[in-house]
Order: structure tokens, then C-alpha cells, then sequence
């Protein structure tokens, strides 16, 4: 019993400004390479069934283009897995926040696909022996939540979820899903699984031996540097979906190729150097690529240089290499202000997030909370945001 | 003083008066007993005195005398003409002089037989009863001759500051340590003065249904009914009382003979988790175990580790959250794992050492283990109401039941937990009396240094400053640590063993009175309080509550319900609108470890509506669709599929 696990294709999401020559959004068109991709691998697979744990779709009101798309890939697996089921369970952001909107999955029923958008439901499939929950964003939202527990007789008993299992994630991680529901690990019952098949968190990542997050099939998060820095972290190279092997508890990883390089380039130091010897480096460290910037998405940090200097930066230069790359930032960063603090006591200036820090240490807190925990949540917090804006 | 005198004070050159004893004769007929009250008035002098031995003699020179005028015959011996006369000699030991200065030996007068203004001078309990800040409690009737007394204790000397403690000793069964402390309690709560603040009592009960039956009356006799009209109290059960006892381990049916549905109401699981346990760790380590290395690891475990993020790469790449036990059996298994990879050489994480670890690891596993019921694992606690406690308030925690080792975890965490918040003056009363039955085996006079002893010495030594009074009662006052009874200001006795009564601990009692003590009669006692320079025989009532026997069979145990069962009774005990037939209906199917969670959390939360809450907390019922095979998708038309290909 073999099940093929993807997670967060994010269809429909658009980056950057750069079209195709038909005149969609190069990154959207990426992202639905990256989901015809794993649905190929997944159809040359041949797995029992497929789930697909949440946020197939970037927004509630997907474009019209990614739609039809989604309609085609599901068709696909569907004629080339006639007897596999397939399940669908809606993310944060694919689950409308008024039951008015109604959600576009429910068109993937029409092609025989199990779509949970509000509900959880316990999908049973007696000539596989196979028992799916499937739990979408509203039900762990809800009121009441769904008994995340097995039910009946079947051998193999897998849960899809969509959310985040608390306190399994590394917590200096890079990059934050935000709005997911949260799960406790005890709630979620990881034990009495065969499978738990997770979405939300977009890189990949084992919770359990038998519980997984795929991750997400292209870089579709607010800050992809991060995803980056993450995967490097944890010893993941690329993007892609997973093949568990339900009897012999096994896990293979199916990598999904990238549709261009991400390259995040190693930072230049720009303190004391005159702006002819920073475009001489920053030029130096672009050229150096294989192949040139030509439809990267790159990113060159350049630190501790002063306005005056970056004013005097070669931007022509700098404007043919972006228009040349898909995405290139360069983040030019001038160097940390010290000043002045009081009558002439030399005192460094404090950054958005230290202050935010003292200020949370020192403001009044009713007696019950944790300062501690209280100013951690906020720096947290601030960190999140500051990183979101450098990735930006 | 219309009485007649009962005797008259004589002192000769051998028997002579002092300013602390003297001897009085009185008729063959007289009531005058051991333990009896008399006071002695002669020329401006009040002397009071109590009886604490007697002899009786006659004119005879030796009593071959009597064998030969009986011609060696018993029976003759009861038919002389003439009877021999016969002289009753009795010794007491002075109470109070009045005045107090000069001290002086008791002068020969008439003897008469204390009344209750008697009483009240004799015990110098003018000094703390009657007025508007009076401060007695009755103890007792002081009974002689047909006259019967209350008397009183000083609450300033029983709950502090001035002293403050009682000790009580006698067999077992005779209906003395735990009969007077339910009547103590009953008195204290009937008459502790407003003026003096408010206090709670806090019982542990530590062996069968003795203290399990504080809320319900018993059927007292006219005589019991006239003795607490007599003391000013009423016969009443306490009215505010809560149970608190540990879950077997199956975590749902109690683990006490309170299991009688009737008494479900105010008894409540009594349930801990990791940081409670941590918090007394020492506790659970013995003698051997008691070092700087364990003390340092557990120190790091509880500020670092427990209830906060830990991160450690070298350990695993995301944070630990320790809450239970289960997740620091996870933290010791990465530490663990992580020295083995070490190999050769890996045997200290973080200057600790570890067999130290080991150690810990294994005594810590070892209480969530022998005390499954009391420890759990999912780090809800359900704890006694710190901060809240009511005036008159009793709240008894029954540890019969669980491991010694357990017993003592309570037993250190509740004490200490009291003195913290009296401490810091936020309990929510005033004075807390803590009652602690087999004080033999808690606090003994030999055998190894525990964290249990220590900690009952420190309460008896600080207990009063603080308005923690140590009440407490053992069958044998001398195996109990000195110090510990020592700090009673105020000591009880029931009837003793003889061979309790010959060690040197009761050395200062006359033989008589060491009689009279071995021969105690149910309902008596003596009474050693720091106002009385004697002790006192003093009669007390039947306490108004059910004793542990009669309890039983008016509330025989439930026993062991089955699992569905004792959930719904849990939840019924929250709300007496909820049908056991919803609860089973809502239960069934369901993990037992989920019901219990859900139970766990209802109770902790005790929201309006619980059985809605119990219900999402177990989450909705999601119902099986069985799930038939579509045929018939069109094909895919080939062609462009939007994105270009």
C-alpha cells in the first residue's frame, strides 16, 4: 500500500514582475511546473492512493487560468489512476472565511476527488483497507474539533491534516506559515497512525517516523530566503512530495526539479571601500555565476555601506543585471548608527527590535502573565517581521 | 461556698506542706479522687491544688497485727466488734496560689472540692475567657464529686503566636487521637474568636476511613448532647469540607473508601504533574541519593528544562518543551542517545556525570511509576485551592491509599506550599492547623534523616509565627523526634501502654496518675496545656461527626466502578444534570486516554455547561463515508493546460 503525499502547491501565486511570453506571471507559471511535475512523478509512481494536505490554491478566489490547470492535473491523475483515491483537504489558504464564498475545490468532486473544505470527514475505502481522515484548516478552527482519532477496523489508518503540530518545528527556524491552526502533538495521537500526511509547514520535515510535512513544491512563501536558510539547516536540497510505503513504514522523498536556480550569494562587507571597489566586488560575485544572473532569483547582500556610497553605486550596472535576472536584490545595507545618547554619554542607538524588547520588559503586564515568555512571544515576533522585510 | 469542706490539710515533719505539694485527709465517704481539683483557704490564702496520689492506712503497727486479732482467719477478720479505724491521705500538687507573693508553704486548713469559679481561678484561665477578647476553647469537662467544668485552652497558646501545637498520645481503638481531634477542630471552629482572624484545618488522612466522614452527623447520645451544652458548643458536622484523594491508576476511579456516590459531591482527584513533582524532588531521593551532583542536576532540570523551550543542537535540531513526564523521559533519551554517540569519553553532558542523570532519570520515573494515580502524565494538575482557602474551612487529603513514598511526596509538598503562602500572607486565612496522624513513622526519634522529618521539625519550630500549627498524634510519644513534640504547647494523652508510661518521658507523673492514665477510660484525657502547672483529667464528647466505621456502613464504598461508569459519576459530581446514559453515549468508542484528558481539562476548568465542554473536548465524532469508486471521468483532452504546456 503505497500513498503519494503532497502538500501546499500554491497555485496561482504571482511573484515579481516578469511574465511569459503568453503573459502570465513567470513564478505563477513556475508553480503550476512544480505541481505538473509531481503530479508526472506521481502517475509514473503508480501509488494506492493520493492526498493532498491543504493550500492547492495561493488565494480563496484563485485566477481563472490556475482553475483549469488544477482541473487538468486532477483529471490527469485521475484517468491515469482510475482506481486510486484521491483526497483533497482545504489549507488556510484556500478555506474562504465566510461559508457564503464557497470554495472552488469542491469542483475536483466532479472528477472524483474526496474534497474536505469545512468539515473533517473519515473517508473509508474497504478494498484497499485504507481509512482516511481528512481534516481541512476550518475544522481545526472550528468550535469543536474533529476527534483526530481512527475509527473502524481498516489496516491502514492515515490522517491528512492541514495546520501546525506545536511546539515539532525548529524554533529558530527562518520562515513562519502564518495562520495555520495549531495541534497539539498529544491531540494529533501520531502513535495510532499508520500515516499522518501533513501540510502547512513548506519544508520538508519529519514530525515522526510515520508523520511527515512534504513540504511545498516550489518556493511560495513570503520569505523563500528563509525557506532556504531552513532546508540548508536541516540538509534539504530542493522542493518536492513524498511516496510512503504504508506496510513496510518506509518514507522515499520525490524530489521535484526547481524551475530556475534560487541563489543566495555570500554577503559582501562594503566597510571602507569606495563605491568603484563595491561595484568591482558586487559585479565580481554576479558574473561568477555559471551561466550568468539570466532568470535567477538572486539575492546579494551588501553590508555596511553609507548612503553617500550607495548613491554612488554603478546603478546602471546594477539595473541590466536585474532586468537580465528574474528577481535580483540587492540589499544594501548601511552600517549599524551609533549616536549620541544623553548629555555627550557615547551610546549605541537601539534597533527596532531591541526597543520593542525593553519596551515589552517594562511595560505594565497583569500579574498572571510571563514576563519572560511575554517579551520572547513579541522579539519572536519583531525577528518574523524584520526577516519577511529583508526577504521581500 | 456553701459546701461543706471534704478534708483538711495536714503536714507533719515527714509529710510536711511546701509551697508546691501538700497532703490533706479526708472522710472514707468523700468523693475527692486522682485528678480532682480541691483549693485549700486560710487566713487570707487560696491555695488550689490538684489530687495526684492517694493512701489509705490504718492504726496498725504492721500487719501481723491484724493476721493474729483475725486468729489467720479472713472470715473473722470481717466480723471484730469495733471497725478499725481507717485514715484516707491525700497528695496534691499546687495549681495556684492566691496571692502569688510571697510563696509560701500551704498552710493547714479545711479542703473543699473545686467549683467551676474554682476551676476557672485554679487553671488560671481567668486570664483568657470571659471579657469580649476572650480567647478559650473548650477542651473538655473537668468532672469531681459530682461537679463538672469546663475548661478551656488559651487559642493564643494552641494556634500561636504566644505557643502553639498539640500533641496527642494514647493506644489505639480506644477512641482517643482521632475522636479528640475531631472535637478539638469542632471546638476551635465554634469558638476561635473573630478578633483573632480566621482559620482552615488541613487533615491527612493516612489510614483507612478514619477522617472520611467530616461532613456527616453522628447519632450522639443524650449524655454526649449534654456535655457540648455544658461546653457552649453545638453538635454539628463541619460544614465546609473537601476531600481530596489521588485516582487509582486507572485515572478515573478515586483511591479512597469516599467513593460512595452520596459523598461525590466535595471529593475530589487530587492529581500532579512534573513541575508539582519537581519542585520536592528531593523528596523522592533517598539518603544515599541526597548529593550536590543530583541536587545540581535537578536544579538545572527545573530552571532550565521544565516549562520552558530548551534547545540544545547537539541534543536534536528543534526545542524541547518538557511539561510531563512523558516528554522528560524524551529529553533524558536524547541526552542518552547523544553520549552514546559520544562513545568512549562521553560520560559528562554539561558538568553533570552521567550516572547522576541515570539516577535522577530513575528516581523521577520511579514516583510517575509507583504513583501512576497521583502523577500524571499529560501535566494537568488538579491541586488544593491555594489562595482560596475558606475560614472554617477543613480540607483533608487522603493518602491512605498510595505508596509511602507518594505519602511523603504529599505530605512535603502541601506543608510546604502552606508555609509559602502563609508566608506571604495568601492563603486566604489566617491559621491553618495541619493534622498529621502516625507521627511514629513520619517524624521518628531514630532511623535516617528524611525530607518528611526535617520538614515537620522546621513546622513545629517556625509553624507558629506563621499560623502553621502542627497538630499530631502518635501511639508512642517517646519513638517520636523530641524536638517535634517537644514545640506541642499543649499535650493530650489517652489511655497509655504501661511500658509507654515507664520511659523517661513521664518521669514528672505520679505513680497514681500514671495508673489512672494506663486506665483511662474512653472519652477521658489528660491534659498538659502551658496555662496549667499540673495536668488535668478532662471529660470530652463523642465529635459530632461519623466516626471511620460507622461511615463505611452508612457509605459503603462504591468500589472500583468500570471505566464509563466512574467517568460519568466524575462528571455528574460537577453537575447533577448530566444522565450517565449521555456520557456513555458520548464516551463510547472513544481512547480511554482521551476521555480522560477531556475529563481532566473539564475539571480543570469547570465551565457552566460541563458535559458540552467534556464533549468538545473530546472533539466531534467524525462519521465513516464509505467511499464507492467513481467510473466514468471523461478523458483529458490534450492540449494546452494554461501554463504553456
Amino acid at each position: 500500500m503505497r500513498l503519494a503525499h503532497l502538500a501546499d502547491p500554491h497555485l496561482g501565486v504571482r511573484q515579481y514582475h516578469r511574465q511569459t511570453p503568453s503573459g502570465i506571471n513567470q513564478r505563477e507559471a513556475d508553480v503550476a511546473r512544480a505541481f505538473r511535475l509531481a503530479v508526472d512523478g506521481v502517475i509514473a509512481a503508480r501509488p494506492d492512493a493520493v492526498v493532498v494536505a491543504g493550500d492547492l490554491f495561493h488565494s480563496v478566489r484563485p485566477t481563472n487560468a490556475a482553475i483549469l490547470f488544477a482541473f487538468k492535473q486532477f483529471q490527469r491523475l485521475r484517468e491515469s489512476l482510475p482506481s486510486a483515491p484521491i483526497v483533497l483537504v482545504a489549507g488556510n489558504h484556500d478555506t474562504p472565511r465566510s461559508a457564503e464564498t464557497g470554495s472552488i475545490l469542491r469542483l475536483f468532486e466532479e472528477l472524483g476527488v474526496d474534497v474536505a473544505v469545512d468539515e473533517a470527514r473519515r473517508l473509508e475505502y474497504p478494498a484497499l483497507d485504507l481509512s482516511v481522515l481528512a481534516v481541512p484548516h476550518h475544522a481545526l478552527v472550528a468550535a469543536e474539533r474533529p476527534e483526530l482519532r481512527p475509527d473502524g477496523a481498516a489496516r491502514h489508518r492515515v490522517m491528512v491534516l492541514h495546520g501546525e503540530i506545536e511546539g515539532v518545528l525548529p524554533t529558530q527556524r527562518h520562515t513562519v506559515e502564518y495562520g495555520g491552526a495549531l495541534v497539539g502533538l498529544r491531540e494529533l495521537g501520531i502513535e495510532v497512525w499508520t500515516y499522518v500526511a501533513l501540510g502547512h509547514y513548506h519544508v520538508q520535515h519529519k514530525v515522526a517516523p510515520n508523520a511527515w510535512y512534504s513540504g511545498s513544491l516550489e518556493y511560495v512563501g513570503t520569505n523563500l530566503w528563509g525557506e532556504l536558510a531552513d532546508e540548508a539547516e536541516q540538509g534539504i536540497r530542493g522542493k518536492g512530495w513524498l511516496l510512503a510505503d504504508l506496510q513496510r513504514a518506509t518514507v522515499t522523498r520525490k524530489p521535484v526539479p526547481a524551475s530556475r536556480p534560487i541563489i543566495d550569494l555570500d554577503p559582501v562587507h562594503g566597510e571602507g571601500l569606495g563605491p568603484e571597489v563595491l561595484n568591482k566586488m558586487i559585479q565580481e560575485r554576479l558574473r561568477a555565476l555559471p551561466g550568468g544572473v539570466a532568470d535567477h532569483i538572486v539575492r546579494l547582500r551588501v553590508y555596511d555601506v553609507p548612503r553617500h556610497v550607495a548613491r554612488e553605486l554603478d546603478h546602471a550596472s546594477i539595473r541590466a543585471y536585474k532586468a537580465e535576472a528574474l528577481h535580483l536584490n540587492l540589499d544594501v545595507r548601511r552600517p549599524e548608527v551609533r549616536r549620541t545618547v544623553g548629555v555627550g554619554a557615547p551610546g549605541r542607538r537601539q534597533t527596532l527590535p531591541e526597543l520593542v524588547r525593553t519596551y515589552l520588559a517594562n511595560r505594565p503586564l497583569p500579574a498572571e502573565l510571563d514576563r519572560e515568555s511575554f517579551v520572547r512571544v513579541g522579539g519572536e515576533l519583531m525577528d518574523a517581521v524584520e526577516r519577511d522585510l529583508a526577504g521581500a | 461556698m456553701t459546701a461543706p469542706p471534704v478534708g483538711r490539710v495536714v503536714a507533719t515533719e515527714l509529710k510536711p506542706s511546701t509551697p508546691h505539694q501538700f497532703h490533706f485527709w479526708t472522710a472514707r465517704e468523700s468523693a475527692i479522687g486522682i485528678g480532682a481539683i480541691v483549693r485549700v483557704q486560710e487566713a487570707g490564702r487560696t491555695v488550689y491544688g490538684v489530687v495526684t496520689d492517694g493512701f489509705a492506712y490504718s492504726d496498725l503497727v504492721t500487719p501481723m497485727h491484724a493476721v493474729l486479732g483475725a486468729d489467720g482467719d479472713p472470715v473473722a477478720a470481717g466480723q471484730e466488734p469495733t471497725a478499725r479505724a481507717e485514715i484516707r491521705l491525700f497528695t496534691a500538687a499546687v495549681l495556684r496560689q492566691m496571692p502569688e507573693e510571697p510563696l509560701q508553704p500551704v498552710p493547714l486548713g479545711p479542703v473543699w472540692l473545686a467549683d467551676d469559679a474554682d476551676v476557672l481561678l485554679a487553671l488560671r484561665m481567668d486570664s483568657y475567657t470571659g471579657g469580649e477578647r476572650s480567647s478559650g476553647v473548650p477542651v473538655g469537662l473537668y468532672a469531681a464529686g459530682g461537679l463538672e467544668s469546663p475548661v478551656y485552652l488559651d487559642c493564643d497558646f494552641l494556634l500561636g503566636p504566644e505557643a502553639a501545637h498539640l500533641n496527642i498520645t494514647g493506644v489505639s481503638g480506644l477512641a482517643t487521637k482521632t475522636s479528640a481531634v475531631e472535637f478539638l477542630l469542632t471546638s476551635i471552629f465554634q469558638t476561635f474568636p473573630p478578633h483573632k482572624g480566621s482559620v482552615a484545618a488541613l487533615c491527612f488522612n493516612v489510614k483507612g476511613p478514619d477522617l472520611c466522614f467530616l461532613d456527616r452527623p453522628a447519632s450522639l447520645s443524650p449524655e454526649d448532647c449534654r456535655i457540648y451544652a455544658r461546653l457552649g458548643l453545638r453538635p454539628e458536622p463541619f460544614p465546609d469540607v473537601h476531600y481530596y484523594a489521588p485516582l487509582r491508576p486507572d485515572g478515573v476511579n478515586l483511591n479512597t473508601l469516599r467513593t460512595n456516590e452520596a459523598l461525590a459531591a466535595n471529593t475530589e482527584p487530587l492529581i500532579w504533574g512534573l513541575r508539582e513533582v519537581l519542585d520536592y524532588a528531593e523528596v523522592v531521593l533517598n539518603r544515599d541519593d541526597i548529593d550536590a551532583k543530583a541536587d545540581a542536576f535537578i536544579d538545572f532540570l527545573a530552571e532550565r528544562v521544565v516549562g520552558r523551550e530548551y534547545q540544545d543542537d547537539m541534543l536534536r535540531g528543534r526545542a524541547f518543551q518538557v511539561q510531563s513526564f512523558a516528554d522528560l523521559e524524551e529529553f533524558f533519551r536524547a541526552i542518552f542517545d547523544f553520549m552514546e554517540v559520544l562513545g568512549k569519553g562521553g560520560e559528562v553532558w554539561k558538568t553533570h556525570h552521567l550516572a547522576t542523570i541515570r539516577k535522577v532519570r530513575n528516581r523521577l520515573s520511579n514516583i510517575s511509576t509507583r504513583s501512576k494515580g497521583l502523577v500524571t502524565d499529560d501535566g494537568a494538575a488538579n491541586d488544593l485551592p491555594w489562595g482560596s482557602f475558606a475560614d472554617r474551612s477543613v480540607h483533608v487529603v487522603d493518602v491512605a491509599g498510595l505508596d509511602p513514598l507518594a505519602q511523603d511526596l504529599v505530605f512535603a509538598r502541601i506543608v510546604s506550599k502552606l508555609r509559602e503562602h502563609l508566608e506571604r500572607r495568601d492563603l486566604g486565612v489566617d491559621h491553618v492547623v495541619v493534622f498529621v496522624d502516625e507521627l511514629n513513622k513520619y517524624a521518628p526519634g531514630d532511623g535516617p534523616e528524611t525530607y518528611v522529618r526535617k520538614m515537620l521539625l522546621d513546622l513545629s519550630e517556625r509553624g507558629r509565627y506563621l499560623g502553621l500549627v502542627l497538630f499530631s498524634a502518635q501511639q508512642f510519644r517517646s519513638q517520636v523526634q523530641r524536638r517535634v513534640v517537644g514545640n506541642a504547647g499543649t499535650g493530650v494523652y489517652g489511655r497509655m501502654d504501661a511500658d509507654e508510661l515507664a520511659t523517661p518521658g513521664y518521669a514528672t507523673l505520679s505513680p497514681a496518675t500514671k495508673i489512672k492514665l494506663a486506665t483511662l477510660p474512653k472519652g477521658e484525657l489528660m491534659v498538659r496545656h502551658p496555662h496549667f502547672t499540673q495536668p488535668i483529667f478532662v471529660k470530652f464528647p463523642r465529635p459530632p461527626v461519623l466516626g471511620g466505621r460507622e461511615g463505611i456502613e452508612r457509605y459503603p464504598p462504591s468500589g472500583d466502578v468500570s471505566f464509563t461508569e466512574a467517568v460519568a459519576r466524575r462528571l455528574r459530581s460537577l453537575d447533577r444534570r448530566i444522565s450517565p446514559d449521555s456520557v456513555y453515549a458520548a464516551i463510547d468508542g472513544r481512547r480511554e486516554e482521551d476521555v480522560r484528558r477531556a475529563l481532566s481539562a473539564t475539571r480543570r476548568e469547570r465551565p457552566v455547561d460541563p458535559f458540552t465542554y467534556f464533549v468538545a473536548c473530546l472533539g466531534k465524532r467524525v462519521a465513516a463515508e464509505v467511499v464507492v469508486p467513481r467510473r466514468g471521468i471523461p478523458a483529458v483532452r490534450r492540449g494546452d493546460d494554461g501554463y504553456g504546456a
